[in-house]
């Protein structure tokens, strides 16, 4: 597809806008983390401070438990990522391929978990995983996060397989799947962007919550890296070289999750699949 | 091959829509049965039942000597081209083509042979290792074909296969389905709203409205004893005139003073009557077997160059047309005679149900 | 897919047993504790010592933000679990004692013992079932807290000692080097949004934050001509000495007082290691000067730091955690506690430790101590700062007088006392509000009998269905059922600061008051604010996304790299990007303001310190946090576009925008929609960003949505019953938006049949 110039201008310019207003607030995060001294706030612009230093980044990993952590939330948030994938995805199969009864009710009904603010939920909550006996275990918050991931990702995946033809599952069929093995290698490939969308998603929300899992968790050797970063901050005198240094490390194994399933996300598989 | 047996079967929707009425239909081995019907008539959804994709909600079907109401798609050797083809966008054409095979975990060898042979014969060879995206709309049926040729089915099931395709395609991949099922033999079930499919491709055509079957006949003889208004209506174009009037003594009074027609009305009972006369019934001068109909003034005159079709009007009755040559000189205005063929008159029952009395 | 479930088993069972496997057999206490992090070393190495000592006992020590910890602990106790000590400043003991969540601790200090203890450093509150008996709440272990003066020698060789020579000084210090019209060195910056660093100039005005003599329960004390002297004396530094920048909050003043471009700054003995640390500033610290109108030295707020006691710690876990209070305030941890971290000791024996005369900044930060004023222990003191927080931040901004301000204080701490003891009595209505209540279930379970008879008949016929479907809808529900239920319990009860573990079901009154308050249902009220933030929000997110999305998509070079680099603000903690957001929106400093000057040469907005501009504020940074999910999200919908549909638009000559309009949004439709209808959702919910970048709703209260409100009403005013009933609500409008959304758009529909 060939289109005028002037139209990929518009394009790169669109992009290089909102690339610069994407990165200028997190250079200035990368600024803090170089900053000695726990300065939050800059008098200037410089985005690398005159006295600049990685000491902040050698401390986390030399005095911190930052790769414990890293550990712990790699572990934690990839099998909520697995959980997540396997449940939206065959829930959201079901809500977008047959009609039950109670179909529509129980698609609302599952939105509503997350019409309550998380931080007036915290108190049953708490109640409910004393209650279980899942205090200070990661088993209490991945399911916890699972079930805070769950509402969005199957209404996303329900979408997806809104947009693909049911044709041809019932081609699979006839070709001797089962509904099943039809999901498995008909449905689930034409699926992936759904699929990335819902892993990032399941990834996310483990990734970056810490107000219940500083409520669960008791033992600092198995926290979560946003409980870690947390204890960086106190009222008044937080370290913020530290949190800042340990935010930008954060971030990367999101970025690298997103690079690595980026290819599935745009690549497009249901082009010329079927005319309507 | 093997033989197909519908008994009594009834399709509802969980809501109460009744879809499919009692349809009863033997389709012999080898043989080409075309479901015929407007839109909503329920031939898809039968042939959607006999295929395992809709639940059955009474009566039986049977392929071959098995009753296969509880067996899965995939169990009763079949194969389907559907509609819109749906390929496996996201495997290569080849892929496509073997993906039945391979989920019959049938061996390597054997698949790559059948594959080679189907896409030989569609000529689709150099096509095999293109994703769908990337194949044009005759070559994707071609591909949709070869998926359900390589799978060496006992029925060919085809949904609407030719629609999506334009005039000139149409034809030519009609002919290539002709030809595909006289050098397999196959017993195909092929549904299609399109009566000119119809009557060339079907041994016999099962003519479908409301859910029930109207008639199951060869084409030609639905052509010429159509069982009722419907099938009437809906084989043969520009469709057939219907002119409504009475039986009485051996001759059909078309009403309000329209012309009287005789005819062998001995099987009829006397009363109100729907008389059908196709387009190309109709003559403009008196012939031996022809029976005169009457003088009209026509409306408008389309000279297609080989037929000229003539629109009249019968004082007191509906819109009417006749096929003349294409040298007749009719012009809007003019008056014609026209006369029918004897054996062209098709006389119906007046009630909702227009039986064909003679 | 079996391969798949039985690896992800497999991993599942490994990562269970690595996390399960930390436990041993010895006796385990654990401490909450708000220790900074040079304090957490000392801790971390008492308990080494200890635990050398007593190998049968583990000590577990959790470091627990101010708000975390106290929230927390109060769930976690109510709980019947928790830690068994918690440690940090005596503020929060008056709630924690109410609330019955700690225990007397008497038991385990002697009489005689407790003269070995500085006055103060034991705190004691009445009794709850007898007044006239007192409990022991807590032991301290050391002092602080107290704000002094801090200078930089560099600049200031003498520091001063009336308020005379401090404005001197702070307006000779104040430096406008370029001539650019904005001072390149401030005179004297502190923390000015916060009304805990007003007091030391209230008690050198001669007032105090209650009514003298002190009552029990106390009663603000705003409105006195001191604190109008106090509240002009501040303004003045600003308004009219000019030697403190705009907008001065804790870390602009931090930051440049640390890069040398402050003079002096008022902070508190927390702060100090880090000033003298940096050798390019040279800082000391000094004792606040006397306020020359009334000779009396400025007093800053003392407050003693120990360890309490869980009320649900019994038995051995008890004694051994007091055992442990022991030897963290015996001699001889106290005396390392003075030497390491230069903090002044609870123990009387330490402070004759020869380091005292050593140390210039212990010296000063003593004698700042034997002047301070100890913080009243009492919870109404947290309804006095957020009484004095809204009219504070008015009169910087320059909207209220003096003595409007103080008034107004005064008038607002009451009310939120008020609030907070507010007592509800079991209305008339209980009895028919239960009544109502099992008819509504009775009626429920009538209507829907033949539809639950008709699922169970579907059962069957369509189990896979079923069988997708529950295990995820289980789960959801499995989390959410119990959170829910007791919300709608606690919304018709009277659970709060008085009556947080007795509480009853009193009936609708919480939703009466809700429904009745106009700051929340106005025309300017909070809900509209909340449906515009959460409108406009929700609006840029999508159409920036699917903007995005749409340029992405198209032939254009170094795709990948582009989608990499959009998706960062989503990858970052949204924690620190919104600080840095708040930084960015400083009236003098930020870089939105700098940007506006130097490139549309508009003059600079005061964006945090006026009501609609730092709601705009929030704004800006919560669609910043947002756009590049949804541009994810439209990405990945995109894909599912037939190519043919742009192809055939062509061909029809139809225009970009109208290919867009009627083949991209259509066909994204069902992808979208349920991220719009949760989008919209969570930023009806977003706590965050409204909190960090508005610092909790600056100005004045003013940039508050329901969840702010709700979140200051709870853990402010410990209004446990009005809260829930509070989310009930909204709760309610977010169900009625989305059935209505949702109908609308017919999203549970598809495209297809």
């Amino acid at each position: 597809m060939k289109e005028p110039r002037s139209i990929t201008l518009v394009r790169h310019a669109v992009l290089l806008v909102f690339v610069a207003v994407s990165l200028y607030p997190v250079l200035n995060v990368v600024s803090i983390s170089l900053r000695p001294g726990n300065r939050l706030r800059s008098t200037d612009l410089a985005i690398i401070p005159a006295d600049w230093t990685v000491a902040s980044y050698v401390q986390l990993f030399t005095e911190q438990p930052f790769l414990t952590w890293l550990w712990n939330s790699l572990v934690v948030s990839g099998l909520v990522t697995l959980t997540g994938v396997a449940l939206a995805s065959t829930a959201g199969y079901a809500f977008s391929r047959f009609r039950f009864i109670g179909r529509k009710a129980t698609m609302l009904a599952i939105l509503t978990t997350q019409m309550f603010p998380a931080t007036m939920l915290l108190l049953p909550l708490y109640i409910l995983i004393a209650r279980l006996g899942l205090v200070n275990t990661w088993l209490g918050l991945m399911i916890f996060y699972t079930a805070t991931a769950l509402p969005f990702c199957v209404w996303q995946m329900k979408g997806f397989y809104d947009t693909i033809p049911p044709s041809l599952e019932e081609a699979a069929r006839i070709d001797g799947c089962s509904r099943a093995g039809a999901f498995r290698h008909v449905v689930l490939p034409l699926a992936t962007p759904g699929l990335v969308i819902t892993a990032l998603f399941s990834f996310m929300t483990a990734w970056s919550e810490y107000i219940v899992a500083a409520q669960v968790m008791q033992d600092e050797a198995m926290f979560t890296l946003p409980l870690g970063i947390k204890s960086f901050q106190a009222s008044l005198s937080s370290q913020w070289g530290l949190y800042a240094a340990a935010s930008i490390l954060v971030s990367i194994p999101v970025v690298a999750v997103f690079l690595a399933l980026s290819r599935y996300l745009v690549n497009g598989l249901t082009l010329g699949s079927v005319k309507e | 091959m093997a033989s197909v047996t519908l008994r009594a079967l009834e399709k509802r929707y969980p809501d109460g829509y009744h879809a499919v009425r009692g349809v009863s239909l033997d389709i012999a081995d080898g043989e080409f049965l075309v479901l015929v019907g407007p839109s909503g008539c329920g031939k898809s959804t039968t042939l959607r039942m006999v295929a395992g994709l809709e639940e059955i909600s009474g009566g039986t079907i049977r392929i071959g000597d098995r009753v296969v109401n509880d067996v899965a798609p995939g169990d009763r050797d079949i194969a389907m081209v559907f509609q819109n083809y749906a390929l496996y966008p996201h495997l290569t054409v080849r892929e496509n083509m073997a993906f039945g095979l391979t989920m019959r975990r049938m061996p390597r060898p054997e698949i790559d042979r059948r594959v080679a042979a189907a896409a030989e014969s569609l000529s689709i060879s150099h096509l095999l290792t293109r994703r769908p995206r990337e194949l044009s709309g005759g070559q994707r049926q071609r591909v949709a074909l070869g998926r359900a040729i390589v799978r060496e089915p006992q029925v060919f099931l085809f949904d609407e296969p030719l629609s999506n395709l334009d005039a000139k395609l149409r034809v030519q991949m009609r002919a290539e389905i002709a030809a595909l099922h006289r050098q397999l033999a196959a017993t195909v079930i092929y549904v299609t709203h399109d009566q000119v499919e119809a009557m060339t491709l079907g041994q016999r055509i099962a003519l479908m409205n409301h859910g029930v079957v109207q008639q199951v006949d060869a084409p030609l003889a639905i052509y010429h004893r159509p069982a009722n208004r419907f099938v009437a209506s809906f084989i043969g174009s520009p469709t057939m005139n219907f002119f409504s009037g009475t039986v009485s003594d051996n001759a059909f009074q078309v009403t309000s003073g329209g012309p009287r027609l005789p005819l062998n009305t001995a099987a009829m009972p006397a009363g109100p009557a729907v008389l059908g006369i196709r387009p190309e019934d109709f003559v403009a001068s008196m012939q031996g077997d022809c029976v005169p109909f009457a003088t009209v003034t026509l409306d408008m005159a389309e000279h297609l160059g080989h037929e000229t079709l003539a629109h009249f009007t019968l004082p007191g009755g509906g819109p009417a047309i006749a096929r003349l040559p294409g040298d007749a000189a009719a012009q809007v205005g003019h008056r014609v005679d026209l006369a029918v063929r004897r054996q062209a008159l098709h006389v119906f029952a007046a009630d909702e149900d227009g039986r064909r009395l003679n | 897919m079996q391969m798949l479930s039985a690896r992800w088993l497999a991993f599942a069972a490994v990562a269970l047993a690595v996390g399960c496997s930390s436990r041993d057999d010895r006796l385990t206490i654990t401490i909450w504790h708000q220790s900074r992090p040079a304090e957490r070393e000392l801790l971390a190495e008492e308990i080494a010592r200890y635990e050398a000592e007593h190998p049968g006992v583990r000590i577990r020590a959790l470091y627990k933000e101010t708000e975390e910890l106290r929230s927390g602990f109060q769930a976690a106790a109510l709980a019947g679990a928790g830690p068994e000590l918690v440690y940090g400043p005596s503020d929060v003991l008056d709630t924690f004692h109410t609330m019955g969540i700690i225990r007397d601790l008497g038991p385990w200090v002697p009489e005689a013992e407790r003269d070995d203890f500085v006055t103060g450093a034991l705190t004691f509150l009445p009794a709850r079932d007898d007044r006239s008996r007192r409990d022991l709440v807590q032991v301290g272990d050391r002092f602080g807290n107290h704000l002094a003066l801090v200078y930089n020698r560099r600049l200031v060789p003498e520091p001063p000692r009336t308020t005379a020579e401090l404005v001197a000084i702070a307006r000779d210090c104040t430096v406008d080097g370029d001539g650019d019209g904005r001072s390149d060195q401030y005179g004297l910056v502190w923390n000015f949004t916060e009304p805990f660093f007003a007091v030391p100039f209230l008690t050198g005005f001669g007032g105090w934050v209650f009514r003298e003599p002190e009552s029990t329960p106390p009663t603000p004390g705003l409105d006195s001509p001191a604190m109008a002297a106090a509240l002009g004396f501040i303004r003045d530094l600003r308004e009219v000495h000019r030697v403190a920048p705009a907008n001065c909050d804790y870390e602009l003043a931090d930051s440049l007082f640390k890069t040398g471009r402050a003079a002096m700054i008022i902070n508190g003995d927390w702060s100090w290691s880090d000033y003298l640390a940096i050798p390019e500033i040279d800082a000391a610290v000094a004792v606040l000067p006397v306020v020359d109108e009334t000779s009396a030295p400025m007093r800053p707020m003392v407050a003693p730091k120990g360890y309490s006691l869980n009320a649900n710690a019994t038995g051995p876990a008890a004694d051994v955690a007091m055992d442990f209070v022991r030897h963290v305030t015996g001699d001889e941890a106290q005396r390392r506690l003075v030497n390491r971290l230069r903090m002044l000791p609870a123990r009387r024996s330490a402070w004759e430790d020869p380091v005292f005369a050593a140390d210039p900044t212990l010296a000063a930060s003593r004698a700042q101590l034997e002047n301070g004023r100890l913080m009243p222990v009492a919870t109404e003191l947290r309804a006095v700062w957020d009484g004095m927080r809204p009219s504070y931040q008015a009169l910087l901004g320059g909207g209220l007088a003096p003595d409007a301000a103080a008034a107004r204080m005064q008038t607002d701490a009451e009310r939120f006392i008020d609030a907070m003891h507010r007592q509800l009595e079991p209305g008339i209505a209980v009895p028919i509000l239960q009544a109502l209540g099992a008819l509504f279930l009775a009626a429920l379970l009538v209507w829907q009998w033949p539809t639950f008879l008709a699922l169970l008949r579907d059962l069957r016929p369509n189990r896979t269905a079923y069988g997708f479907a529950a295990p995820a809808v289980v789960l959801v529900f499995a989390v959410i059922v119990f959170p829910f239920f007791s919300n709608l319990v606690l919304s018709l009860s009277d659970m709060s600061l008085t009556r947080f573990r007795n509480w009853r079901v009193v009936g609708l009154q919480n939703y009466a008051e809700v429904l009745s308050d106009p700051r929340l249902w106005g025309l300017t009220g909070v809900f509209m604010k909340t449906l515009v933030w959460t409108a406009v929000n929700v609006a840029c997110h999508v159409s920036i996304g699917v903007l995005l999305a749409v340029a992405l998509n198209g032939p254009v070079r170094c795709k990948a790299l582009y989608r990499l680099l959009l998706i960062i603000p989503w990858a970052v903690p949204a924690y620190i990007t919104a600080l840095t957001w708040r930084g960015m929106f400083d009236y003098e400093y930020g870089a939105v303001n700098l940007l506006l000057g130097r490139w549309l040469g508009l003059a600079p907005v005061n964006w945090l310190g006026e009501p609609l501009r730092a709601f705009e504020a929030c704004i800006l940074t919560n669609v910043w946090l947002g756009y590049p999910f949804m541009m994810v999200i439209a990405l990945g919908g995109m894909q599912g576009i037939p190519q043919e549909l742009y192809e055939a638009a062509r061909i029809d000559r139809a225009s970009r925008w109208q290919q867009f309009r009627h083949i991209t949004l259509p066909l994204l439709k069902p992808v979208l929609l349920p991220a719009i209808t949760l989008g919209a959702i969570w930023t009806f919910n977003n706590l965050n960003v409204v909190w960090l970048v508005s610092n909790g709703g600056e100005p004045q209260d003013s940039t508050h949505i329901l969840v702010s409100y709700v979140y200051k009403s709870v853990f402010n005013l410990y209004r446990y019953g009005y809260g829930a009933a509070l989310s009930t609500v909204m709760f309610l409008i977010l169900l009625a938006f989305s059935l209505v959304f949702l109908q609308r758009s017919q999203a549970t529909e598809s495209v297809y049949r």
